[in-house]
Parts: structure tokens; C-alpha cells; sequence
């Protein structure tokens, strides 16, 4: 399978915040979703792929190519959603259309139009005046209308109801579907990667400490829950961490088939990603 | 890049009505006294185009633009383009506003209102010049600000001179050379003014951080 990101040891320093080294794999076909807590390092990765930020070391590959040599070609295959980065408010929905006639080569005004239509965006008016989620419905449909291989999307369900998450995740899902579209999605909403996503990178404090795919860490992970007598007992190595709670503990474990033989008596229940991130960052060691 | 230009063209939308009424004042302003239009070319194309830059500096357009195929390049180019063909539009319309106020008072000097209007038009380039790198080095509203003090200084220089009454002692055979190509010299000048800071801009902006 031919990767649609290639990351080798990428490093960004800033004065109180520093990412990396990251080396990462990105499959075509598949959806990626990158977690990790607000300031964890998420949208500094994707700048970076992006070279919307300059990296002080490291090298990315995008469709098996240098992402700075043939940064133009690359472009033309990527659309983005960005974190409260778009066009100038004061702008018309009809008028992105205008624009991007003369950014993208590609740019198909009827998948932009009748994307529109599907999510009932209205044409004559300007940004400033759509709902934080009409805005983000806009800023999907402006990337995918130049029929892009790649999408890279930060945050891009955030302000959605969810009833129209939903229309947006299916669409992803058809993005997807033959194949040879890719896409890297950031989000704080983790149940919707539990829907979607293939796999999982999980970024703490500027490293990744999670690479892996879903359903294996679905199926991995788990949460044991036990009393003070029984934590005691538990083998520290058996433990990735743990929060104590008023009257339990809840210890994050990996390999449950294994773990569960182990402690036979313990209860260990099916974990969620945000259960996984909050005991991650959060739990004790 | 031509994308670009049309955003900039298409945002420019908003400044519309204030434009509209300052021609319509001043030319009603002309028609009755002594007004001058030859700021207008300035009062324009700088209104549109910081009116740009903060547009885009609000939103993170910069950034966003960054992810499009030659984003950063294209964005440099496109604002030195916008900004030449909103000071072409602007020298057109105030050399079009001259002959109709001449007319109107039935006082009419063309090469008079060609050299006032064609100077500011110029001037404006190169006032343009020397700001674009400094707002994608500082940001627009620092460079606003210093927008304000460099022009307050040469303002408050120039008007020192003419008090005092220095005397500028420029050799006599450069005045004649300045006389005689003065319409090679000056347009020449002006390219090469905008290209370097067309240049300086590029180099700057392709090393920021967005």
C-alpha cells in the first residue's frame, strides 16, 4: 500500500512548546485521526505538513514526494480545513467560487454548487453572516471541490450539530471509498474517529505516543475497575495509568485477554478513545 | 494567482460606498471652489489595500492561502498586481474627475491635471513600496502606525525647509537631465522601486511563520 504521508524525524521548537521527533506513516485509503489535548501539538503537525510553518528538521513526503521541491503539484491534490483560518468574512459564498476558478486547476464549480445545495448553504450571503456551523459546512465543500486526493482537515466538525456531523462524517466515509483518497482528520470530538477512522495517532505534549489502528486499540485497551485492596495487588507493570475515583480506581490496561486472565476477578470494560486520551494524559503513573 | 486578485478585487466591494461619496464631495467641493484631486489616486488604492491586509490578517486568510498550490508566492504577487491596477483605475477615474470639473468651471490645463494626477499615482507606488514589507514583516497595524510617522515626518521635514527657506543646491546639468527624461526617468524609477520591495516582501513572507 503506497503511503499518502511519509514524516521522518520532523522536529519544531518553539520558546515554551517543542514537537517531535515524529515519524509517521500515512496509508492512502484510509482516514487517520489525530487526538491529543488542546496545545498537544495537533495543528503544529498539520502546519507543518502543510509548510505553512518552516520545520528545523525532518522530512515529509506527500504522495511520494518532497513536500518543499514539488510543494505546487502536491497542492493541487490536498484540500484543507484549517482551525479558524478561512476566507475574509466580509466575502460571499458565491464569490469562493470566483476564487478558487483561479487557484485550483481542478476546481469544479457544479461539485461546489451542488455541494451548496446539499447542505442548504445559502449563495448570496456573506460569511459573516452564516452560523458558526454553516461556516464549517462552507469550509468542507470549499475543500473538497477540486476533487482533492488528500484532505487534511483540523477541527472540521467542530460547531456541527449532530445531525449534520453525521451528513459530514458519511461524506468523508464516500471520500474515501475508492480507495485512493486519504484523509488526516484532527478532532476533539473522538467519537466520531470511532466511527470513521481506520486508524489513531495520539499526540501528547509534542510527541506521538499513540500510532496504532483503531479496532486494535478498541480491542486492546481497556479499563479495570477495582477497589483499593485489589489496586494493591495489581503488578505495576500491568498498569499504564490510573484515576482514582471516590470509591474505585480505574486503571487504563493493555492486552485485555491477557490482563483478564491475569485478574480474573476484576471487572474490565470496553474503552472509548476519549477514555483513553483523558486516563493517557491525565491518569497517574 | 489570478484567484488572488480577484479576492482582493472582490473584497475591495466594501470600501465602494465610502469612495463613491468622497468623489461625489469633492467633486462637488471642485466645482464650486478651488479643490484638488491629485491625493485621490493615494486616498483610494491605500484604503483598498490595507483594507486587504487586515481583512486577511483578522481572518488567517494568510495562513489558508499558505495550503493552496504557490500559495505564499502567489500571495506576494497577487497584492503587488491588485495593487498596481487599483492605482491604474484610480489615476483614470481622478484624470476623468479633472477634465469633467475643468470643463464644469470652464478652466481646463490637461497637462497640468496629466503631470498632478500621473505624480500622485506614482507616489502612491512608492509610499506602497516601502510599506508591503513592512507589513508582512510587522503585521498592518505596526505598520500603519509607522504609515503615520513616516508620513508626519517628511510632511513636518519638508515644511521645515520651506519655512526656513533652505536652499537645495542640485547641480545644474542633473536638473537638466531630470528636465529633459523625466517621463523615462520617473516611470523607470518607480519599477525598480516596486520590484526590489516586491523582492524584500517575497523573501520576508516566505520565511514567516503563519
Amino acid at each position: 500500500m503506497k503511503n499518502a504521508i511519509e514524516i521522518s524525524n520532523l522536529t519544531k521548537k518553539y520558546d515554551k512548546f517543542e514537537l517531535g521527533r515524529i515519524d509517521l506513516k500515512i496509508p492512502s485509503g484510509v482516514i487517520v485521526g489525530l487526538i491529543g489535548e488542546n496545545g498537544a501539538g495537533k495543528t503544529t503537525l498539520i502546519k507543518s505538513i502543510l509548510n505553512i510553518i518552516n520545520i528545523d528538521s525532518g522530512n515529509i513526503k506527500i504522495f511520494d514526494k518532497d513536500y518543499k521541491v514539488d510543494e505546487s503539484v502536491i497542492k493541487e491534490d490536498i484540500g484543507v480545513v484549517l482551525d479558524n483560518m478561512f476566507f475574509p468574512e466580509i466575502l460571499y459564498v458565491k464569490d469562493i467560487n470566483h476564487i478558487m476558478k483561479g487557484v485550483y486547476k481542478n476546481w469544479d464549480s457544479d461539485i461546489y454548487f451542488n455541494y451548496l445545495k446539499d447542505f442548504d448553504i445559502p449563495l448570496n450571503k456573506q460569511i459573516k453572516t452564516l452560523s458558526k456551523g454553516m461556516r464549517k459546512k462552507l469550509e468542507i465543500v470549499t475543500a473538497l471541490s477540486h476533487k482533492p486526493k488528500l484532505l487534511i482537515l483540523d477541527e472540521p466538525t467542530s460547531g456541527l450539530d449532530p445531525v449534520v456531523r453525521n451528513e459530514v462524517l458519511d461524506i468523508f466515509l464516500k471520500f474515501i471509498s475508492d480507495e485512493e483518497h486519504t484523509i488526516l482528520l484532527s478532532t476533539h470530538i473522538t467519537s466520531d474517529l470511532e466511527h470513521i477512522a481506520d486508524s489513531i495517532i495520539f499526540i501528547d505534549k509534542g510527541k506521538v505516543v499513540l500510532d496504532d489502528i483503531r479496532d486494535e486499540i478498541m480491542e486492546n485497551y481497556g479499563i479495570l475497575k477495582c477497589d483499593d485492596k485489589y489496586f494493591a495487588s495489581i503488578d505495576k507493570k500491568d498498569i499504564i495509568s490510573y484515576k482514582k475515583n471516590k470509591y474505585d480506581y480505574e486503571i487504563l490496561v493493555k492486552d485485555i485477554s491477557k490482563i483478564s486472565k491475569k485478574y480474573k476477578e476484576a471487572v474490565i470494560d470496553k474503552i472509548t478513545l476519549e477514555e483513553l486520551m483523558v486516563l493517557m494524559i491525565k491518569g497517574e503513573k | 494567482m489570478l484567484g488572488l486578485i480577484k479576492k482582493d478585487l472582490l473584497m475591495a466591494r466594501g470600501n465602494l460606498k465610502v469612495i463613491i461619496t468622497m468623489l461625489v464631495v469633492f467633486t462637488l467641493v471642485s466645482i464650486n471652489g478651488n479643490g484638488n484631486f491629485s491625493f485621490i489616486p493615494a486616498f483610494i488604492s491605500v484604503m483598498i489595500m490595507m483594507s486587504t491586509f487586515s481583512y486577511d490578517e483578522y481572518n488567517k486568510t494568510d495562513a489558508y492561502i499558505s495550503s493552496f498550490p504557490k500559495g505564499r508566492k502567489n500571495a506576494v504577487k497577487s497584492k503587488y498586481l491588485t495593487t498596481l491596477l487599483v492605482v491604474f483605475i484610480s489615476i483614470i477615474i481622478t484624470f476623468l474627475l479633472s477634465i469633467a470639473v475643468g470643463y464644469a468651471k470652464n478652466s481646463i490645463n490637461m497637462e497640468e491635471v496629466l503631470s498632478t494626477t500621473l505624480g500622485c499615482g506614482f507616489a502612491v507606488i512608492v509610499i506602497q513600496s516601502i510599506l508591503y514589507p513592512l507589513i508582512y514583516k510587522f503585521g498592518v497595524e505596526k505598520s500603519r502606525i509607522g504609515l503615520f510617522i513616516g508620513v508626519f515626518a517628511i510632511t513636518g521635514i519638508a515644511s521645515i525647509f520651506l519655512k526656513t527657506g533652505a536652499d537645495i543646491n542640485i547641480p545644474q546639468n542633473i536638473v537638466n537631465v531630470l528636465n529633459n527624461y523625466y517621463m523615462i526617468i520617473v516611470p523607470i524609477t518607480i519599477i525598480l522601486i516596486l520590484f526590489v520591495s516586491y523582492e524584500i516582501s517575497k523573501v520576508v513572507y516566505l520565511k514567516k511563520e503563519l
